[in-house]
């Protein structure tokens, strides 16, 4: 009896092997580019992947129903890497013969720094964590928000501006928070250089391991130190938590809290406590909140998911990916063809298309031959009764990462 | 595995690896095979092999110190974190070549092993399976909050050397890691051949019963982790010069268990467990990996999210039948078959 | 002296959490002598049964509660049934990575729950904190800090008292002297493990009342592992110890000790904790010195 239960699990074990070895047919089109996603859905940042996911997908799901890019399909591949750079780069092994295999998205910086120098030989451009690293190196991996240093500056900037803006002399006390792990220390890599450079009193930064429960012991001494602004720099919902933790200590009156980008991504949390967040600055590189309701794009969730929009930050700087490849894939076709289309043709176009706007959801793009951000725009918004209403346009973000010595 | 028949006259032959002439075909013959792999393999079943084959001069490590010694260890990833980081620094830089470099990165992942497995004196079973646990997040903490180690940043050692050719493609590599395979496959093997191996099967039938018998307790576990984490530190050298990249996001706690893992589902106390359990879990893995994006092919609706959550469910389920009709591993399964080919004519 | 109170108060309200993790381990270790780690999805399960009943029906807090308890009780009594039952007289290691095969399966049955976003539960304590005499109670930790307590106090008295109590224990002394005298251990291990699913489910939506539910939460049975090591894996005043102590001595290091090595101290402080205490007391605080004969 139990021999038989063990053969038939081997059976199934290998009937599914089978499957999962033949190459998968997917899209029908002739003529088509592969985008390649090795991204976290069940790792520790996939609260944010899997909605940046959605928004990514069902952009290029609308690209493909639209006929393509002149004609010119792109077929996602995109798999759970769990966070782990044996299995991803294993992944890229195996698909890197794929058909006009022309783009990888990359969401973990480990990951990233591994496969580069493989995806540089095989001249495939990658899009990588807004990491400093990258942008210094000038070379085949742009990130896919402004590096986060450069986030960190143009919030102190807003910071000193506030401060004047409430007819204080001098310039701030800025507390940072952040996750210990290579995430959260990525900031103060120019962002610290930056702080000296406009006078900024930045204080011994606080780092609080991932998973805390209570984040009072770093939020008190920080203000205790003198702190008006505190950076927190996390990804949600422990960056919420921390917030909600401000609130519970009656922080959020004299200190004013401001979250980095993957900060109170989860707009049900607001949902769920609106006072607790009320009167938290978030610097974002892209849209949020009742504008993110707003943008035209934000229906797509419903059209292919059919179900209620949860719209998310990550959603739609998600969708801005799928914009800034279909531009570059434009380009790139235009200029070689698609007979020729390959992954340099791509890495040439991601650089001529400057200044192309995203549909709003971003500011302009920033690829160039002498950047990989993205973008460098950020907007600041402010949660206010529940909503995450704008505070000010788009502002230039400061060039952080070259004050660093790498 | 013997033919029905042959039987065993001296202590030497009972011993021995390689009795028959079977077994020199089989053995040559897989050789071969391997070697000759990167003429006709696919570039990606390459990849795997080289992954594959680090894996196991990790785990061969942990099977000795877990399967053999009877000291279970869930600091093996932050051993192979001391290796590659060894291996690392002294390459990226001081400028030293590979060749000596990893040999010192086994020396040094032995040795803070051998710290790490202090505890094991006083204590045993779980408690030191938490100890352990408990070295690989210091360990690792340290790592990240040193200046030496590049911190969040991490190394990029460069790909190995011999005269003017550079290993730095996947086939080049191939013959460097696979050799590595096979030649610690057979120092392990060999290991439980002598004293030592024999004290260490003595410790985990009976440490009590051991030291009365005269083996000294304090000396053969600290050896048994010292070589454990020898094999640990190559294989993180290995791995670090393999990646050309060494990140503290790379050795994870999961790791730790998963690497168990694979020893248990192998089976306790097999060299062959090893090859067993490593293949079975890391295969599964990659057909989860790649069959998740097939399920959200044929689920639409369901997206690539819940596909990837799916898919972590399927492959815990996987590992749970197995160990609940298989406890004692794969190697036990092999037991049996070449029990039944000894008998082969007879029923029983 | 006011910050080293502070820095206490905060660590007792953690460690109350990481007690009651702790001590659903030792119930198992106890009775069954199995470590078990997916008792950290029987926490998040039981967070999420909680919202499910409380926040998304709406139902009256005790009813949730109930409600929640009985189905945390049924999950555990399913893995015990499926998963554990036959791993009896297997080696103990077999059966730990047992349960680490149920965390794996239910992370991702929690992860597509989730659908990477989060679960809020209405309040249902007050977040706001009370000061008195210059230190800051959070009022709702404490409130739930002296209600696990209570639990706490509920199992030591089931455990003196009753008659089922009196089958766990001895059960927990020796399975083959309980079957002699007509206790059935099978059912005792069921039991048992729906008890501890109980507890884990409490320190679940203590946990709910602080942080929104989200992926980390079943991370947290690693907590419970440490506690239940460092009291030693027999002891049930072992694990409330072991996990007051870990609050406090994790806060009490990272309050002092970060300004000093540059941050993150509170977690490896755990770790470090646990290696000092196993080459002290190798068998945990209070847990039992075998004597071991060949």
């Amino acid at each position: 009896m139990e021999k038989k239960k063990l053969l038939a699990f081997f059976g199934a074990l290998f009937l599914t092997m089978a499957m999962a070895f033949n190459p998968t047919s997917g899209i029908g089109a002739e003529k088509y580019v592969t985008y390649l996603g090795l991204e976290d859905f069940t790792g520790p940042i996939a609260g944010i992947t899997v909605s940046f996911n959605e928004g990514l997908r069902h952009h290029i799901n609308y690209v493909n129903d639209q006929g393509g890019v002149d004609g010119v399909k792109i077929k996602p591949i995109l798999l759970d890497t769990r966070y782990d750079t044996s299995r991803a780069v294993s992944a890229f092994k195996r698909y890197r013969r794929e058909h006009k295999l022309v783009f990888i998205l990359i969401t973990s910086t480990g990951v990233g720094k591994a496969l580069y120098p493989l995806t540089v030989r095989d001249k495939v451009p990658i899009q990588v964590p807004g990491v400093g690293y990258f942008q210094n190196l000038l070379g085949w991996a742009i990130t896919y928000a402004p590096p986060y240093q450069d986030m960190f500056g143009a919030s102190m900037d807003w910071m000193v501006d506030d401060w004047k803006k409430k007819g204080n002399p001098g310039k701030p006390v800025v507390g940072y928070m952040g996750w210990d792990n290579p995430f959260g220390r990525e900031n103060l890599l120019g962002g610290r250089e930056y702080a000296e450079k406009i006078g900024v009193k930045l204080l011994k930064p606080e780092y609080y391991p991932v998973g805390s429960l209570k984040h009072d012991l770093w939020l008190t001494r920080l203000k205790d130190y003198g702190a008006k602004y505190i950076f927190v720099s996390g990804t949600d919902p422990e960056n919420s938590n921390v917030v909600r933790d401000a609130y519970a200590l009656g922080m959020m009156k004299d200190v004013q809290l401001i979250s980095g980008v993957w900060g109170t991504t989860m707009e049900t949390g607001v949902a769920f406590h609106p006072e607790e967040f009320e009167g938290e600055v978030i610097c974002s590189p892209g849209i949020r909140g009742v504008d993110a309701r707003a943008h035209p794009l934000a229906k797509l969730w419903k059209r292919y998911t059919k179900s209620k929009p949860p719209v998310q930050f990550s959603y739609m700087l998600g969708m801005s990916l799928g914009i800034m490849f279909e531009k570059a894939l434009k380009v790139a076709v235009q200029d070689v063809g698609y007979e020729k289309l390959n992954g340099e043709a791509v890495y040439r176009a991601l650089q001529k298309i400057t200044g192309e706007d995203t549909k709003g959801i971003t500011g302009p793009i920033d690829l160039s031959p002498t950047s990989r951000r993205i973008t460098r725009d950020v907007k600041f918004y402010r949660v206010t009764g529940g909503k995450i209403v704008p505070i000010t346009d788009w502002r230039r973000c400061p060039d952080t990462v070259s004050l660093h010595k790498w | 595995m013997r033919p029905c028949g042959v039987f065993d006259e001296r202590y030497i032959q009972d011993i021995a690896i390689v009795r028959t002439w079977q077994h020199w075909l089989a053995l040559i013959g897989a050789l071969v095979i391997l070697y000759t792999f990167p003429f006709y393999g696919s570039y990606y079943l390459i990849s795997l092999i080289n992954l594959l084959s680090i894996l196991i001069i990790v785990i061969l490590g942990l099977q000795i110190v877990m399967g053999y010694c009877g000291q279970i260890s869930l600091g093996q990833p932050a051993f192979m974190a001391v290796g590659a980081y060894t291996s690392a620094i002294l390459t990226a830089t001081y400028g030293i070549s590979f060749w000596i470099a990893l040999p010192l990165s086994g020396l040094s992942a032995g040795i803070v092993g051998m710290i790490s497995g202090a505890p094991s004196l006083r204590i045993k079973g779980f408690y030191l399976a938490m100890a352990t646990l408990a070295a690989h997040f210091v360990i690792m903490w340290i790592i990240m909050h040193l200046k030496i180690t590049g911190g969040i940043q991490g190394l990029h050692p460069p790909p190995p050397q011999i005269g003017n050719i550079v290993l730095d493609t996947e086939e080049r590599m191939y013959y460097l890691i696979v050799t590595m395979m096979v030649i610690s496959t057979f120092a392990a093997r060999n290991l439980f051949r002598s004293k030592v191996g024999r004290a260490f099967v003595a410790i985990n039938d009976n440490d009590l019963a051991a030291e009365v018998m005269g083996v000294n307790l304090y000396y053969y576990k600290l050896l048994a982790f010292f070589i454990s984490c020898v094999y640990a530190g190559l294989g993180g050298s290995l791995w670090a010069h393999y990646y050309m990249v060494v990140h503290p996001e790379q050795f994870t706690f999961m790791h730790a268990i998963w690497y168990v893992g694979m020893v248990i589902i192998g089976g306790m106390g097999s060299i062959p467990g090893v090859f067993f359990g490593v293949l079975f879990v890391r295969l599964l893995d990659e057909i989860v990996l790649f069959s998740s994006p097939m399920l959200s092919s044929l689920f639409p609706w369901l997206g690539p999210g819940p596909g990837a959550a799916l898919g972590l469910s399927a492959f815990g389920m996987a590992l749970l039948l197995f160990i609940i009709f298989e406890p004692r591993g794969l190697a036990h399964r092999w037991e049996v078959i070449k029990e039944s080919y000894r008998l082969y004519p007879f029923a029983y | 002296m006011s910050t080293f109170l502070q820095f206490l108060i905060l660590g007792l309200m953690e460690g109350g959490v990481y007690a009651l993790v702790g001590v659903s381990i030792v119930l198992v270790y106890k009775a069954t002598k199995t470590v078990s780690i997916a008792h950290g999805q029987l926490l998040a399960f039981g967070a999420f049964f909680f919202y499910l009943f409380f926040g998304y029906f709406g139902l009256p807090i005790i009813i949730a509660l109930l409600l929640c308890f009985l189905a945390i009780g049924v999950m555990g009594f399913v893995i015990e049934r499926l998963a554990l039952r036959p791993m009896i007289g297997q080696p103990l290691f077999a059966a730990f990575l047992v349960t680490f095969a149920v965390f794996v399966v239910f992370d991702g049955v929690f992860l597509l729950i989730l659908k990477g976003g989060i679960l809020g539960v209405p309040k249902f304590l007050p977040r706001e904190s009370l000061l008195v005499g210059g230190l800051r109670i959070p009022e709702g930790q404490a409130i739930s800090f002296v209600l696990s307590m209570a639990v706490f106090g509920i199992i030591g008295l089931m455990f003196r008292y009753s008659k089922v109590g009196l089958g766990m224990r001895a059960t927990a002394e020796d399975h083959q002297l309980a079957q002699s005298t007509g206790i059935s251990v099978k059912k005792m291990f069921s039991v048992i493990w729906v008890v501890s699913s109980v507890v884990a489910a409490i320190a679940g939506i203590s946990t709910a009342h602080v942080i929104d539910i989200y992926y980390s939460y079943p991370l947290l049975g690693i907590k419970g592992l440490i506690v239940a090591l460092v009291g030693g894996l027999e002891s049930l005043p072992g694990a409330l110890l072991g996990g007051l102590i870990l609050g406090i001595l994790e806060n009490i290091s990272a309050g002092y000790l970060d300004p000093i090595v540059g941050g993150g101290v509170k977690e490896v402080a755990a770790y470090f904790m646990l290696l000092v205490i196993l080459l002290v007391k190798p068998y945990g605080l209070f847990g039992l010195v075998r004597i071991e004969r060949i």
